[in-house]
């Protein structure tokens, strides 16, 4: 099954045996004329969506589900499949915003449970408490593998290009196999720092064009702090004993995601987390790569530079298309970002 | 007590008599003048009332807070629940469209990506978080929030919009979270936005030190959907040949449906309005002095651009007789039930045209077209808003294909005047017309 951004049940998916394949786009220039139904002014991933699944991209899954992450993924979601793009089985999933309160977490059980139902209706497969518990348990299991490499980051020896690889291979492979290249990069942590570049904190939609990390990491800048959507942002962190419901432990575990702007998340618990994140991981500047359109990174934006510059760390705005490769200003703009970061490290 | 008194001063006594003032001095000021020769019928005399409504109303305003309780609210959010507990509400949005037609946009927008607002963001959010930072407002000066009240039915942006308002004033902001409609709304997307309700009456009532008296929200609601039934009547008359006024005068007369709604003051005005724009269809007289052509307009307005616009398909005797924007606020009360305000409520907010399918988007357009008897549509692509402009370009082949009229896709902002390039849209739009020749 095809799954466009951000956040969904991908435990459910799981239980009922179903690939899930995220379409994070797909990156590069638009493939097929449909990308032209969706205005210019909107950003990349849902035009080039369009276009990929109009012209057949897709044609090897069965199925897509479209999260309502956004107004352009929701309208995305009805234009595809009302008035053409789309002709096969079209699944929703709408998460609650606004907070954590009383009516979004029994929305939120309510419409896993509208989802799941259509699921087994679809497959034909029955999803038991013993599998939905199973899902749970694998997926807690990756994101605590995630989290070890993305807490341990300074302490593992390869680059950001090698790890961002590795952790977004999650998005299309089965998540046991996932799982078990994950557990051998954890066993590559070492007891010592292991990165001798400047650390870095990057925020943002998603790592597009993958060509960044490369040109961070050429510039003697590594990401020690993630807070990518795509990365960061879907690693959930139990230290619990899970619920004995799978369905109230699903929850749980969605309420446990870090901070997102998606999700409607307050500013100031999202910058909370950001400084905190900032602090643990000892950045010495933060990037803040945001995607061209994408409404709910953008009004966070001057959020962040206030709450940073507040605290003396220099921020660096990335705007991006999901281009094929990092256009030569951008390099130019991330490596005098570095220099200016190692110039005020000396000065210190 | 003090500010109260001025508050009540404001709205009831020095207010009005200010607003006579201003009116006699403009009568005055006219009289002997000839009425400008131009492509529009006579003017319709309600404006005058209408100018009074709303000027009385930002007037009263700047004495707010303090006096009552003010609520910051976004356009599409159920005020019923509010108008109870006395609270003053303050629309953004109405206000950024009073900042665009006043042209101060720009460097409201200025301000606000001075401090890393991108422009690619909603110009309407960019114009209020502009005057936030500046205190600059054609309107004298804005009361501040005690309440920030937002809906998602009209879209997400406001959700982002309303966080950084919340962080800026430090007040409670109350989300209403409406789940995207596809066809009909599923019971547990109604039920949890009926829970949302309660959890908004129960943190308006703390901020406002009152509670809801059942009554009362009985007749606020009752109140509401008379007020929209009133507007929609207003609408329908159009579609008598000619319609006595223009789709881009709706633009402007629904602001009470949308800032005052629920209130008697509301009502009153489109009694006023239907009785003349009756008077009108009685008597032949048009919006324009030749109406030849009728059309469609889907999306907000250019407010910075209406009057010009509507001059040059005037004067070549193109009428917007419907638009689906001010239809939207005669569609969405005729749900709401006095004798179930929560229940149907949760309903009505939920079933916005910008909370639904594009399936049932097309088919409201389809609808007017027939209904106004339109030979040809204006689809706004309003670069400020994603959710209203996402599917216009498929809505415009279908909606030519099927009803065979001619329809424009026309790209601009509903804001901001630097996203509208003027000479090639007009050019566009001459085009358009010689197409009907």
């Amino acid at each position: 099954m095809a799954v466009l951004p951000i956040h969904y049940p991908k435990e459910i998916l799981t239980a009922l045996d179903i690939l899930a394949v995220e379409m994070w786009g797909p990156p590069g220039p638009p493939r097929g004329a449909a990308a032209g139904r969706i205005q210019s002014y909107v950003c990349a991933v849902v035009r080039n969506a369009l276009a990929f699944l109009a012209s057949g991209g897709a044609e090897v899954v069965d199925g897509v589900l479209f999260p309502h992450t956004c107004d352009s993924l929701q309208g995305l979601a009805t234009q595809a499949t009302d008035l053409g793009g789309w002709g096969k089985a079209a699944f929703v999933f709408q998460h609650p915003r606004g907070g954590e309160r009383a009516s979004a977490r029994r929305f939120a059980l309510e419409e896993l449970r509208s989802l799941a139902r259509e699921l087994e209706a679809w497959t034909g497969r029955s999803l038991s408490p013993e599998l939905l518990a199973a899902a749970i348990r694998l997926h807690d299991e990756i994101d605590g593998c995630r989290a070890s490499l993305l807490d341990g980051r300074a302490r593992l020896p390869i680059g950001d290009p090698e790890l961002y690889a590795l952790l977004r291979r999650g998005e299309w492979l089965w998540p046991e196999e996932h799982l078990a290249e994950l557990r051998s990069a954890v066993g590559r942590l070492g007891p010592e720092p292991a990165q001798t570049g400047l650390p870095l904190l990057v925020t943002g939609y998603v790592p597009e064009p993958m060509s960044l990390l490369a040109t961070l990491n050429d510039a003697g800048a590594f990401v020690a702090a993630d807070d990518y959507a795509a990365v960061g942002r879907r690693v959930v962190r139990r230290n619990g004993v899970a619920d004995a419901d799978p369905w109230a432990d699903l929850i749980s575990r969605y309420l446990a995601h870090p901070p997102c702007p998606t999700r409607g998340t307050d500013l100031a618990v999202r910058m909370r987390h950001l400084v905190s994140l900032a602090e643990a991981s000892g950045a010495l500047g933060v990037l803040v790569h945001v995607q061209k359109f994408c409404e709910p990174e953008l009004f966070d934006v001057p959020a962040i530079l206030a709450a940073f510059t507040a605290r003396g760390l220099p921020v660096l705005v990335l705007e991006g298309e999901l281009e094929r490769s990092l256009s030569g200003q951008a390099e130019t703009r991330v490596e005098a970002f570095v220099e200016l970061l190692r110039a005020r490290g000396r000065a210190a | 007590m003090l500010r109260r008194i001025q508050y009540e001063l404001s709205g009831h006594l020095v207010g009005p008599a200010l607003l006579r003032a201003k009116e006699w001095r403009r009568r005055r000021s006219r009289r002997g003048r000839a009425p400008k020769a131009g492509p529009f019928g006579p003017p319709l005399e309600s404006t005058r009332k209408l100018k009074e409504l709303m000027s009385l109303h930002y007037l009263q305003g700047r004495f707010a807070d303090g006096a009552v309780p003010v609520a910051w609210v976004t356009s599409g959010f159920p005020v019923e629940l509010l108008r109870p507990l006395g609270f003053f509400t303050l629309y953004p949005e109405n206000h950024a469209a009073m900042c665009g037609v006043a042209r101060t946009v720009p460097e409201l927008s200025d301000a606000a990506e001075k401090v890393g607002y991108s422009r690619d963001l909603c110009s309407y959010a960019r114009t209020d978080l502009g005057c936030v930072a500046t205190g600059k407002t054609p309107a004298g000066r804005l009361p501040k929030p005690d309440l920030l009240a937002c809906c998602t039915n009209i879209c997400q942006t406001v959700l982002y919009w309303y966080k950084a308002l919340a962080q800026r004033f430090g007040v409670p902001l109350v989300v209403i979270d409406t789940p995207f409609v596809y066809g009909e709304a599923k019971p547990h997307h109604v039920a949890y936005v009926r829970e949302q309700l309660e959890e908004l009456v129960s943190v308006a009532e703390r901020v406002s030190g009152r509670r809801v008296d059942p009554q009362e929200l009985v007749e606020v609601t009752a109140r509401a959907k008379e007020g929209s039934r009133l507007w929609g009547e207003c609408l329908a008359t159009a579609r008598s040949r000619p319609a006595p006024w223009t789709g881009f005068d709706g633009f402007f007369h629904m602001a009470p449906i949308v800032a005052l709604r629920g209130s008697e003051a509301c009502n009153a005005y489109y009694r006023l309005l239907l009785g003349e724009l009756k008077d009108r269809v009685a008597r032949g007289i048009g919006g324009i002095r030749e109406e030849r052509h009728r059309l469609l307009w889907d999306n907000l307005p250019m407010w910075f651009a209406v009057r010009e616009l509507s001059t040059l398909l005037a004067e070549e005797g193109f009428n917007f007789v419907c638009t689906s924007y001010t239809n939207a606020w005669a569609e969405a009360g005729v749900r709401v039930d006095p004798a179930d305000p929560y229940g149907s409520i949760a309903r009505a907010y939920t079933h916005i045209i910008l909370n639904q399918d594009l399936t049932n988007r097309l088919g409201i357009l389809r609808r007017l077209a027939r209904d106004y008897a339109c030979d040809g549509a204006v689809l706004h692509s309003d670069r400020s808003c994603k959710p209203y402009s996402i599917g216009q370009v498929d809505l415009k082949e279908r909606l030519g294909e099927e009803l065979g009229i001619r329809v424009l896709l026309l790209e601009a902002d509903h804001n901001d005047p630097r996203a509208w390039a003027a000479e090639p849209g007009a050019n566009r739009i001459a085009a358009f017309m010689e197409s009907f020749a």
